[in-house]
């Protein structure tokens, strides 16, 4: 029988005409155009046949795995990777929307060099070979006159091996200003976990085995370090299979977030004052002789002055109710308390989350399955504050500033003058895939691959209680004339020559990685199990990652009274503006689809009704309508909402689980060079800021002022897609009481 | 109206002759387990992903065009600091007496041979009578081809729906539906075809938990399960409380409640007096009783 290909020879062989024709064809079609424009195809791209190529996420830093699906030679579809142990086969909407990165109509196509007036955004196109030589001789002239130093190097969290490739970059060229800048870096966190846990590190909680989950403004089912993981965890402790007991979920905070909404119980306590209701639910624990420890009487000693009396007084929560979550977070086995970025985003940050984690150590919760689990330690990353890029930018020290897929000018305020001193610095190249606020201040962009483009891997962290890794392999060939950063680096390294070329010396990023992960599998751990290293490197790339799940054995310990309360703090979080002219507390919080502003640009995401307000591209204000009462505002209006720091205008929104007196906004939006699906949309409410960063971590309070509002004249409002809210006896979505529920015993 | 509710059972007795189940090989269904719903948002976008529903912009959403097949609804009850708040996702239930298959005059939506209400896009004239008989609003219409409407006018920007490069990214396993053209979820039928295919090579019945939708995959919290009700040791038949062939057999036929057949006190059908027979079941969340999430005082 005649095949199809053995066909296509017959009547292709030496056609004349047809070759001509064929030419022809080629020359007048625009290449978007061709159907399949190979004679013979690679070996992966069959005619409706999918490839899926395991990868890794990075639409924020929770570390999931992913796996792509290629259909000749083009992405469509992101799922999570089953096997990975952090997401589980889940995946967020963030992650679902990385496709749009991808192919996003704005994405940086060709080098750019600047022409015209910095940050007025006019650039002209370039080839690689000017690009990288414009770079390379900045860089020489800079170590010629001996400022090596003078070099900076500004990233977003990378953890991976191009993490150590860059630091062996700057370390060879003679600057130790390789710097990493998130809004969301947890700091805060890891530092109160040293002083607890005795860990600079994110533990695993445990939420799928827990029983009693006391959340702190932790938003973790939207945004809060590791959304989908936490979210599986919280499947398991409501109907996990095997599990006699459902877990409850009890959640502090002044605004409702989705978390909450989910929660059994919500206690709307005063802005600022979570960390003073630990300590009022730590003093219940002691009181009531569930701490088993022998330093009690120092505890208590310690304590002393968080009686529920002072405690309802200063947080508004009622004695009885403290008194009720203190024992029933001490009697309820295993118990969890977590504090998230509503409580770690005041100025005393810290403090409040000392005082939560103590929660856990007094209740016996650490090391516990169900409770905190210890991680493997990190390597120390250099965060650095924002705050001092823009102190040396200002005092002239930094002379060149390389940018990597970094928005400080987006995620800082104003206030902090931040873009006014990067305009100081002599010259900024940018290796970034997108334009955004900072690239806007470059002369020079080198355009990078976004992740499905480039090789790459993550060291999650938080991991689930073991060292996890996530490889990232090309699915795609480059869409645009971009590099990978890891590989722009590397041939800066060979024309740098040096130190530079003695240290570095792999062909390309790409070799880097595997040469890299030569050494991982030399020391023969985790659960890839090969003769050889061929076969190691398939499986891992098969699979997508590499793990050892070995939970780590927890070390004891000790935590002495004396040394914890010296950070903790018994006032209630300050807050800039004095409460006669500022009326409200002013609460920013990560939203689910832009995080700190990085997903404005996708429209999936924009078209994502917000889960609480149903409100679609755009920024809103949330208010309680009691407090609007007399104000003569109605929904929908637009106010103009003014910090001693800043102002901004955006629509009001009246939800009813929001504290009469705090107003709350999410962040995302407000961009005016982020392409076109973000720009001119919304506002950024991180210009209500002051200029304050955490001294110990670095960290910006964004719970930290005070505001007032007044209503403007605007036609443009929101739009929200909520329909009506109410049930109207329709019974649409129904429930069982948690006594019904026992008395269904096991489920059929 | 007597005479029409007639006519409309007339017309339902010619589409389905008594016993039509037994020669279906697979009866496609869903649980929604709401107790593990968190309300993020996952399976909307990655609907919006697979099946090349399109972004319609601010404008269009804002008379309720958008275009996803799938919804989290949150109801808000109560004031402060007495407030409740309740999520439910909400697709096409893939009736199993659907009120928009008798509606359409030109059988462009029917009933297919595992239990699925089916669109035809190429038989479809826009006439919008499904949607208006569809008491779960479902279905979903295209008032413009989105990808050639410039959704950014408004805010004096320019992108169509599938702006190039945005287009490479489309499905080619699922068409894009132009103008005058209604829609709505499919449970991911092209997944449904793939299985089979794969599953007759291999000279096979479909695995449970073989085939997932893409909302059902994506989900974080594991709240979505989708299996063959035909199969009563399939997971969602466990789930739901239907683990007998008899018990779906005759929920089948007789119309009766949920809650008189299945073992699990959780299942219930969303509007079920209205007799349409959804074929997703949820499972109720487990919430106290009217008062509060909060209890301030």
């Amino acid at each position: 029988m005649l095949n199809r290909r053995d066909f296509l020879k017959l009547v292709g062989v030496g056609g004349a005409g047809a070759a001509a024709g064929f030419a022809l064809g080629e020359l007048t079609k625009t290449p978007p155009a061709k159907l399949i424009p190979y004679l013979i195809p690679p070996e992966d791209v069959i005619p409706g046949i999918a490839n899926w190529y395991a990868s890794a996420c990075m639409q924020c830093s929770a570390g999931c795995g992913i796996l792509v699906r290629v259909m000749e030679g083009r992405a469509k579809k992101i799922e999570g990777n089953p096997l990975h142990p952090i997401n589980k086969g889940g995946l967020c909407a963030r992650g679902q929307a990385g496709l749009q990165l991808l192919y996003n109509p704005d994405r940086i196509k060709n080098p750019l060099k600047r022409n015209g007036k910095r940050g007025k955004g006019e650039f002209e196109e370039i080839t690689w070979e000017e690009g990288l030589s414009i770079l390379t001789n900045n860089l020489m002239e800079l170590r010629s006159h001996g400022e090596a130093d003078r070099l900076y190097l500004l990233t977003s969290l990378i953890r991976g091996h191009l993490n150590f490739l860059l630091a062996d970059f700057m370390k060879a060229y003679g600057s130790p200003n390789y710097l990493q800048y998130d809004l969301f870096q947890y700091e805060n966190l890891r530092f109160a976990n040293k002083i607890i846990v005795g860990q600079y590190t994110i533990p695993h909680y445990d939420i799928a085995n827990t029983n009693f989950l006391l959340s702190f403004g932790a938003d973790f089912v939207t945004t809060w370090i590791s959304p989908v993981n936490y979210n599986y965890g919280y499947g398991q402790m409501r109907q996990g299979e095997g599990r006699n007991v459902r877990g409850k979920l009890v959640q502090i905070e002044p605004r409702l977030s989705l978390t909450g909404a989910n929660a059994d119980e919500w206690v709307p306590v005063r802005p600022g004052t979570e960390g003073v209701l630990a300590l009022g639910i730590a003093y219940i624990i002691l009181e009531g002789g569930y701490y088993r420890g022998g330093d009690a009487k120092l505890w208590k000693d310690a304590l002393k002055k968080y009686n529920p009396e002072a405690v309802a007084s200063t947080t508004e929560v009622s004695e009885d109710r403290i008194k009720q979550l203190g024992k029933e977070f001490a009697t309820t086995k295993p118990s969890l308390a977590i504090g998230g970025e509503t409580v770690s985003s005041y100025e005393n940050g810290v403090s409040n989350l000392v005082a939560i984690n103590l929660l856990n150590h007094l209740s016996g919760n650490i090391g516990k399955t169900g409770g905190v689990i210890p991680n493997p330690d990190v390597i120390k990353k250099s965060f650095n504050p924002i705050a001092t890029i823009a102190k040396d930018a200002s005092r002239r020290k930094i002379k060149t500033l390389i940018l990597h897929n970094a928005n400080p000018v987006f995620t800082t305020p104003e206030t902090l003058k931040l873009k006014d001193a990067l305009k100081d610095i002599p010259f900024i190249a940018s290796l970034s895939s997108l334009h955004d606020e900072t690239t806007a201040l470059a002369d020079l962009i080198l355009p990078s691959h976004t992740y499905f483009e480039d090789w790459g891997d993550d060291f999650a962290e938080p991991t689930v209680g073991y060292s996890v890794a996530t490889i990232m392999q090309p699915a795609v060939s480059p869409l645009f004339n971009t590099k990978g950063a890891g590989d722009v680096f590397i041939s800066l390294a060979k024309t740098l020559g040096g130190n530079l070329q003695k240290d570095i010396t792999w062909e390309d990023f790409g070799v880097f990685l595997r040469d890299s992960w030569k050494k991982i599998y030399e020391r023969h751990k985790g659960d890839i199990k090969e003769a050889n290293f061929e076969d190691f490197w398939n499986d891992l790339l098969a699979r997508g990652g590499w793990w050892d799940a070995v939970p780590k054995a927890s070390k004891p310990v000790r935590v002495a009274a004396s040394e914890v309360s010296a950070h903790l703090s018994s006032e209630p979080a300050k807050f800039e503006g004095n409460d006669k002219e500022y009326p409200f507390y002013l609460i920013l919080y990560p939203h689910l689809s832009y995080k700190d502003g990085r997903g404005a640009n996708l429209p999936w995401l924009q078209e994502l009704p917000d889960p609480m307000t149903s409100v679609v591209w755009g920024t809103w204000i949330e208010m309680n309508s009691k407090a609007a009462t007399g104000m003569g505002i109605k929904e929908g209006d637009m106010l103009l909402v003014e910090s001693p720091f800043g102002k901004i205008t955006a629509p009001v929104y009246f939800y009813p689980g929001q504290r009469p007196d705090t107003i709350s906004i999410p962040l995302g939006q407000g961009h005016t060079s982020y392409g076109r699906y973000a720009d001119g949309r919304g506002a950024n409410p991180i210009e209500l800021l002051p200029a304050k960063t955490d001294p110990k971590t670095g960290a910006i309070p964004l719970n930290s002022t005070r505001i007032k509002i007044t209503r403007v004249n605007a036609p443009k409002s929101f739009v929200k897609m909520e329909g009506v809210a109410k049930e109207l006896g329709r019974n649409i979505v129904q429930t069982i009481t948690p006594e019904e529920f026992k008395k269904m015993g096991k489920e059929a | 109206m007597a005479g029409f509710i007639e006519l409309m059972l007339e017309r339902f007795k010619v589409y389905r002759e008594p016993g039509y189940y037994k020669r279906f090989d697979y009866w496609w269904a869903m649980v929604i387990d709401l107790d593990r719903c968190t309300g993020c948002g996952a399976c909307v976008t990655a609907c919006q992903a697979e099946n090349n529903t399109p972004v319609v912009g601010e404008e269009e959403c804002g008379k309720g065009r958008n275009l996803s097949w799938i919804r989290i609804e949150r109801y808000i009850e109560g004031e402060y600091p007495n407030v409740k708040v309740k999520f439910i996702p909400v697709l096409c239930p893939q009736c199993d007496r659907a009120p928009c298959e008798v509606a359409c005059p030109v059988y462009a939506t029917y009933h297919n041979q595992d239990g699925l209400n089916v669109q035809v896009y190429n038989r479809c004239v826009g006439t919008f009578t499904c949607a208006t008989y569809c008491p779960y609003d479902v279905r979903r219409f295209n008032w413009f081809t989105y990808n050639k409407k410039n959704f950014l006018k408004g805010n004096g920007g320019s992108s169509t729906s599938f702006e190039p490069p945005l287009d490479q990214q489309l499905n080619p396993d699922v068409s894009v539906r132009e103008m005058g053209v209604m829609e709505k979820c499919t449970f991911c039928i092209q997944r449904i075809r793939a299985a089979k295919d794969r599953a007759k090579d291999e000279n096979r019945p479909i695995r449970d938990g073989e085939i997932q939708p893409a909302c059902v995959q994506t989900c974080p919290t594991k709240a979505l399960t989708f299996g063959d009700l035909n199969n009563p040791k399939s997971r969602i038949a466990q789930l739901a409380g239907l683990s007998t062939a008899g018990d779906l057999h005759y929920l089948r036929e007789s119309g009766s409640k949920i809650s008189d057949i299945s073992s699990n006190p959780r299942t219930y059908r969303l509007l079920e007096d209205l007799n349409a027979a959804p074929t997703i079941f949820y499972l109720k969340r487990v919430m106290k009783n009217g008062s509060s999430t909060a209890g301030h005082e």
